[in-house]
């Protein structure tokens, strides 16, 4: 939702004229500010009196060469910014901006882990994805790096189970247990049932996709990046199928773009169905937990029916999608849809009537708006603390912009209110998928594209079911990207777990935790 | 001599070890198949009949697994506190009119009521020990929560059984059942249903099963056990809701108390007894499916805030209408 008018343009060129700043309007988003080192905090500092909806949404780092580019993509209420710096290869360190956004800690840190550029005062320190065992000094995603050259150190034996802290015990959880279906570790200090800290260690599943994506060709990228996560796989095909038609400037036919709209909404549903469920299982409510499943099979089937497949879709194309709706279909597809419609109430009810649901799920995992903005959390989290973004809304893509519907937005901030964004938008993207069907353009669905693209670079955000979702795509000129990046939602909202799990009980880590969603093959990749 | 085949038989056989160990493992089955069927789901579908024979082939499938003991752990306790709290509740059991008298002829006692829901806190205490023992920070927890919840709720619960004893008139189970020719969950509903409830916290079912919360704390105190020691850990769990169940039936459904057709009355009594322990283990069932896990503070703060002062209420409540209740016992 656009409520503020602020021009984000004007603003930057009138508050950094005179200075050594090249604004390209167009580029990378709505603007893209070239910032010499340790002067993006400056341009930064300027967004963040203009609106108080900016926040950093990734930070791409990339190699250029000689130089290491540091690229801060930042959103605001309207637009989307990105901030190029590049920093020397022999040298390269960079201020850190996480005392302007504290958010941004874990995308540097990911930028130091792959590349190597050091952010000087950031407060976290240490591996994000890599393994402990990463030797010192190489890394992934520069050019010069050699596979052969990886010589993985012995694992370390200490194993510090018990802190030194009398009185308090060290909780893991992770990465084997059974409050999380995939792997990733969380060793929670607890005095008594109260969490004092809570540590993360994510990257246990992380496969290198990024590092992947450019040895393999843009059609077999989209492929490799739908299977970064099972659950939202049409997000991340449809993000890099359109950075790359971005960089190709190839016009999508209208029908493709609908189709894509029906495919991504199948997509969130049963992502948000899925979700809904698996919070009754983390507090205890195994009922729920069944039903929710049990309804989330016809989506499946549907997904099947349109797509040809269950789970990875592999529908979607560059220049389109891959295979056409037929006619005969619909029926069956408004039937299992309206089917769900019926039972929406009765779960909507359960949501907010049963009691021993409130009980677990309100006032649990409480984040304020203004943690909320701070910590640039996106999706259903941001939405359930009264933070209105969608870029379904703000940055209209494929058919978005024609069909209407309602940005949920909740303002508790609590776990409850975030399944209930869910539970609302499960109700929506009915709506959407109907009347997609019944407004669906004629005529092509695919249009060819050229295997090689031209130089250039792009980035793309999705609203994928977890929330704003994001591909950074550079060409060389080549059938081969030259780096592509992504963003998952689940690596954005860890920050908000890790803040609101303090203070509160064990009892309430698990609750509120799948109330982020979490993926962690996408947080990974 | 004669008498002491019998005895050995009643102890070993019917009504006692046997016939418990194959009623624990058909009850689990019943309980399995109501949540499943509750959930949308099968339940237990291909060990013999609909599953009938599932509970058995979990229990033997865990005694062939292997045994690890952590080193860490206190080993004495950690191995014997499995058993001794199966043979606790099994003790228990045996004080039960199951068939009309209890298993072990003429062992009740004036005050057996006392002594037996002592034994379940014994029994509760030996979990407890079983977690505490594991040296593991799971299981600790998982203990300490066994220990807060059976601390709390065992008041209530002994409150609340005043009630049938106060309606007998006695606090010996025997007379308890035998002075029931009106089930006490007639006369007194508010103490039945109380009771159920608080037996539902007692057995760590749902919406109390924190010490088994598993997104939490994985098994609670089970978490280092497997093997046997995990089947007997297990088989315990399950004679507790049976025990839990019988309890409610002695002390509110009138027992083995039924018409009594043709041939022996034993075989009577222990149809109507299991009967209506199977009708208390649906219901509790159903309690479980409906509800969501609680939080441990909110168990507690329901405990004391909510079950104490309603079970003191019951009991003041039973007492005052004792006058009218006396002529209908």
């Amino acid at each position: 939702m656009s409520n503020s008018n602020i021009d984000i343009v004007k603003v930057l060129e009138t508050k950094l004229k005179g200075k050594s700043f090249q604004i390209q309007p167009g580029k990378l988003g709505t603007v893209a500010v070239q910032a010499i080192p340790d002067s993006h905090r400056e341009v930064l500092k300027v967004m963040l009196a203009a609106d108080e909806k900016t926040g950093v949404i990734a930070i791409t780092g990339i190699d250029l060469g000689a130089t290491i580019g540091v690229y801060y993509h930042i959103r605001t209420s309207n637009a989307f910014v990105t901030i190029q710096s590049e920093v020397p290869k022999e040298n390269p360190k960079i201020a850190t901006i996480t005392d302007l956004m504290p958010g941004a800690a874990f995308h540097e840190l990911e930028v130091s882990d792959l590349l190597g550029v050091v952010f000087e005062g950031n407060p976290r320190s240490g591996h994000v994805v890599l393994p402990d065992t990463w030797p010192e000094g190489i890394f992934p995603l520069r050019k010069d790096v050699k596979a052969s050259e990886v010589k993985l150190n012995p694992p370390s034996t200490t194993d510090a189970r018990f802190s030194g802290d009398k009185g308090l015990v060290k909780i893991v959880i992770g990465p084997h247990h059974p409050a999380l279906l995939e792997p990733e570790k969380f060793a929670v200090m607890v005095d008594g049932e109260t969490v004092k800290s809570v540590e993360p260690r994510i990257g246990y599943v992380h496969r290198g996709i990024e590092k992947a994506a450019e040895s393999k060709t843009y059609l077999q990228n989209v492929y490799l990046v739908e299977r970064i996560c099972g659950i939202c796989n049409a997000c991340h095909a449809t993000c890099f199928v359109e950075a790359v038609e971005k960089i190709l400037k190839t016009e999508v036919p209208p029908r493709a773009k609908y189709l894509r709209t029906i495919i991504l909404e199948l997509n969130r549903l049963h992502s948000h169905l899925l979700t809904l469920g698996h919070a009754g299982l983390e507090i205890g409510y195994e009922t729920l937990f069944q039903y929710f499943w049990r309804d989330r099979e016809p989506i499946m089937d549907l997904t099947e029916l349109v797509t040809g497949n269950r789970v990875i879709s592999s529908a979607i194309t560059v220049g389109g999608v891959r295979r056409d709706l037929k006619e005969t279909d619909i029926p069956k597809i408004k039937a299992t849809l309206s089917d769900l419609r019926k039972k929406v109430p009765f779960y909507k009810q359960m949501y907010e009537n049963e009691p021993t649901l409130r009980m677990r799920m309100q006032k649990v995992g409480t984040l304020a708006r203004q943690d909320a903005l701070k910590l640039c959390v996106v999706g259903p989290v941001a939405r359930g603390s009264g933070v209105d973004i969608d870029v379904r809304k703000d940055e209209p893509y494929e058919a978005y912009g024609e069909i209407p519907f309602k940005e949920i937005v909740h303002t508790a901030g609590d776990t409850w209110a975030r399944m209930n964004v869910r539970m609302d938008e499960v109700e929506e993207s009915i709506n959407i998928i109907e009347y997609a069907i019944d407004n669906m353009p004629t005529g092509a669905y695919r249009v060819k594209v050229p295997r090689v693209v031209p130089a250039g670079e792009a980035v793309n955000r999705v609203e994928a079911p977890r929330g704003e979702l994001l591909h950074y795509v550079k060409s060389n000129g080549t059938a081969y990207p030259e780096r592509v990046k992504v963003r998952t939602p689940t690596f954005a909202n860890i920050p908000a777990f890790l803040k609101t799990a303090i203070g509160e009980s064990i009892a309430d880590v698990p609750p509120n935790f799948v109330s982020l969603d979490p993926c962690f093959s996408c947080t990974d990749r | 001599m004669i008498d002491y085949l019998w005895l050995i038989f009643r102890v070993l056989v019917f009504p006692g070890f046997t016939f418990l160990l194959f009623f624990t493992m058909f009850c689990d089955w019943i309980e399995r198949k109501v949540e499943a069927r509750m959930q949308n789901r099968m339940g237990p579908s291909f060990t013999g009949p609909r599953g009938l024979f599932q509970p058995l082939a979990d229990f033997i499938k865990l005694l062939t697994k292997e045994e690890i003991t952590p080193t860490e752990s206190k080993k004495n306790f950690f191995r014997f506190a499995p058993i001794l709290a199966l043979s606790v509740l099994v003790f228990a059991l045996c004080f039960l009119p199951i068939d009309g008298t209890s298993v072990i002829p003429n062992v009740s006692f004036g005050g057996d009521l006392i002594f037996v829901m002592a034994l379940v806190s014994v029994a509760n205490f030996m979990l407890f020990l079983a977690g505490w023992s594991s040296a593991n920070p799971y299981s600790s927890i998982g203990a300490a929560r066994v220990l807060t919840q059976f601390l709390g709720y065992d008041i209530p619960l002994l409150m609340l059984a005043l009630a049938p004893a106060f309606l007998a008139g006695s606090l010996t189970l025997a007379t308890i059942v035998s002075s029931q020719w009106v089930p006490f969950a007639v006369l007194a509903p508010w103490a039945f249903v109380l009771f159920i409830i608080t037996m539902q916290a007692e057995l760590e079912k749902d919406p109390f099963d924190v010490p088994h919360a598993e997104s939490e704390v994985v098994a609670g105190h089970e978490t280092e056990y497997s093997g046997g020691k995990l089947a007997f850990l297990k088989l315990a769990r399950d004679v507790q809701i049976v025990f839990g169940a019988s309890l409610i039936t002695v002390l509110f459904l009138g027992g083995a108390n039924g018409p009594v057709f043709f041939g022996f009355p034993e075989f009577w009594g222990t149809l109507w007894f299991v009967l209506k322990v199977l009708v208390i283990i649906v219901i509790s069932e159903y309690i479980t499916v409906l509800f969501a896990r609680l939080r441990i503070d909110q168990v507690v703060k329901a405990n004391w805030r909510i079950v104490l002062p309603l079970s003191v209420l019951s009991l003041i409540l039973t007492i005052s209408l004792a006058v009218w209740i006396y002529p209908l016992v």
